[in-house]
């Protein structure tokens, strides 16, 4: 069982990612900001984080590495609709791993049992 | 005063009357005789460069063919008439050369080749007096200075409405990347809620097949929005080609593994070996699997397909032909159209896709005319030659 913490301004589809983990087992929170989710961050201690690339506030991949400074080593899972090269580099280059969406979810669920 | 028209301006400029198409009339017989040598240096030239050469892409064949215009071509230089319906001819010729991609840098050299030689020719082997001379070397320098003239305005023009094209095609794919993103988040919310249904479902131990197959139908179609909506993206991103020497028994091995096509699809490669193509490999993959696939969905997953590769004056000729109904004459010209299909549920990207990949390589797509099946050629150039 993980704890993740889901980011993604379209919250019906957080809500599904949650829904989808919770039958795997796993415990989830959902946020629909940076802000929010580095607020969640802060209060609750998940194992692994899923933030979509394109948030209201900042970048997942700039949440990334603002969870890395709080201290915080946790797995991180970008995703995003934008595959371009730069987007996927900027991802990785937080040590996170890069889905696309539309989300494979069992490919994703692989992930956070990782 | 009277609008002239291109030609009519041309003559005006360089001084070209009556007495210059006499003139080129006289010359002829001169010159004629030297048509041959003329036109077998022209040709070696072209050969000798292999900016030029690329150009050519049907080899011996074609050359032949090219030196019997040229040589209609020549004589109609000197003999005229020098009238509109000539100049509109000369005009075709120009077309001609924007559409296999000569460089224009090759119609100005080229065309100093049959002048230096029908120059040489007029000066040499006759006893005319200098001032004949002077006035045939210059209605030559006259008639052939407009027709390059003439080749460059069409060249110009030509290339103009292809980057019109071009243009059109970057604001529209831009425009159905930013659609192709946004309804993506949606489409995934679909899919994420149509298994949680199924999931669902079986928790509660419910076996009902209407339910079951709507839920199917709902992920069946949302997967085939995805691929449009991928196939649209891949359309307007244009990504940079990675090339290097492709053994083309391993690209067709590749496309094939990759098309996954019903077991009742027989695919025959010849020729394949030896030859190694100047590619990338995952995008060249993605072409010929593409045209296999449809090969496959044309015949109804039954029949074959026949992979002949061969080598063609420096570039390599891959063709895939399929046992299908073919494509009606009227809808040939349309099949490489984005967004345009003959299938039921085809998106009219994947042949739009594939023939965006086959240009970037410098190369071309095409459906050939065939009596029965559907015949694609693709002619790309060869890693013994890279692009010059």
């Amino acid at each position: 069982m993980r704890r993740v913490l889901i980011v993604d301004d379209n919250a019906a589809l957080a809500e599904n990612i949650a829904e989808l983990l919770e039958l795997d087992g796993h415990e989830t929170r959902v946020a629909g900001t940076a802000t929010e989710g580095l607020a969640h961050a802060t209060s609750w201690s998940h194992d692994v984080v899923i933030t979509d690339y394109r948030l209201p506030d900042l970048s997942g991949a700039e949440l990334v590495r603002r969870l890395q400074q709080l201290g915080l080593r946790v797995h991180a899972v970008v995703i995003s609709a934008y595959t371009d090269d730069s987007t996927i580099a900027d991802a990785r280059s937080t040590g996170a791993a890069f889905v696309p969406k539309p989300v494979d979810f069992s490919a994703l669920g692989r992930l956070v049992r990782a | 005063m009277k609008n002239l028209t291109f030609l009519e301006n041309m003559k005006l400029y360089v001084g070209f009357g009556p007495a210059s198409s006499a003139a080129l009339r006289e010359a002829h017989p001169l010159v004629a005789p030297h048509f041959g040598p003329i036109i077998d240096d022209f040709y070696a030239t072209i050969e000798a460069h292999p900016g030029a050469r690329a150009a050519i892409t049907g080899g011996a064949a074609q050359i032949q063919r090219l030196k019997g215009s040229l040589l209609r071509w020549i004589d109609e230089v000197f003999l005229g008439p020098h009238d509109e319906a000539y100049f509109e001819r000369r005009a075709r010729i120009g077309r001609m050369h924007v559409q296999i991609d000569l460089p224009q840098v090759y119609m100005l050299t080229a065309m100093d080749r049959i002048r230096v030689q029908s120059l040489a020719a007029l000066r040499a082997g006759s006893a005319l007096r200098t001032e004949d001379a002077e006035r045939m070397i210059t209605a030559l320098h006259q008639i052939l200075d407009m027709e390059l003239a003439i080749m460059l305005e069409t060249y110009r023009e030509d290339l103009l409405a292809k980057n019109r094209t071009a243009e059109r095609l970057a604001t529209i794919g831009q425009f159905a990347a930013s659609i192709g993103h946004e309804l993506r988040n949606p489409l995934g919310v679909v899919e994420s809620s149509a298994f949680l249904l199924s999931r669902r479902l079986a928790q509660l131990a419910i076996a009902d097949p209407g339910l079951t197959k709507h839920v199917e139908k709902i992920s069946a179609e949302v997967q085939r929005s995805n691929k449009t909506i991928s196939d649209l993206l891949e359309l307007a991103r244009s990504r940079p080609l990675t090339r290097r020497p492709v053994a083309a028994d391993a690209l067709v091995a590749h496309a094939i593994a990759a098309s996954s096509l019903a077991a009742g699809v027989e695919v025959q490669v010849s020729g394949a070996a030896g030859v190694t193509l100047d590619a990338d490999l995952d995008q060249m993959s993605r072409v010929l699997s593409n045209l296999l696939v449809n090969a496959g969905q044309a015949m109804n997953g039954k029949g074959r397909v026949s992979i002949d590769v061969r080598r063609e004056g420096g570039r390599a000729v891959i063709r895939v032909r399929d046992d299908g109904p073919g494509v009606p004459a009227d809808l040939r010209a349309r099949v490489f159209e984005a967004l345009f299909t003959t299938k039921a549920k085809g998106t009219g990207l994947g042949l739009a896709l594939c023939r965006r990949i086959v240009d970037a390589h410098g190369g071309a797509l095409t459906l050939e005319p065939s009596g029965s099946g559907a015949v694609f050629q693709i002619v790309i150039p060869d890693a013994a030659a890279p692009p010059g």
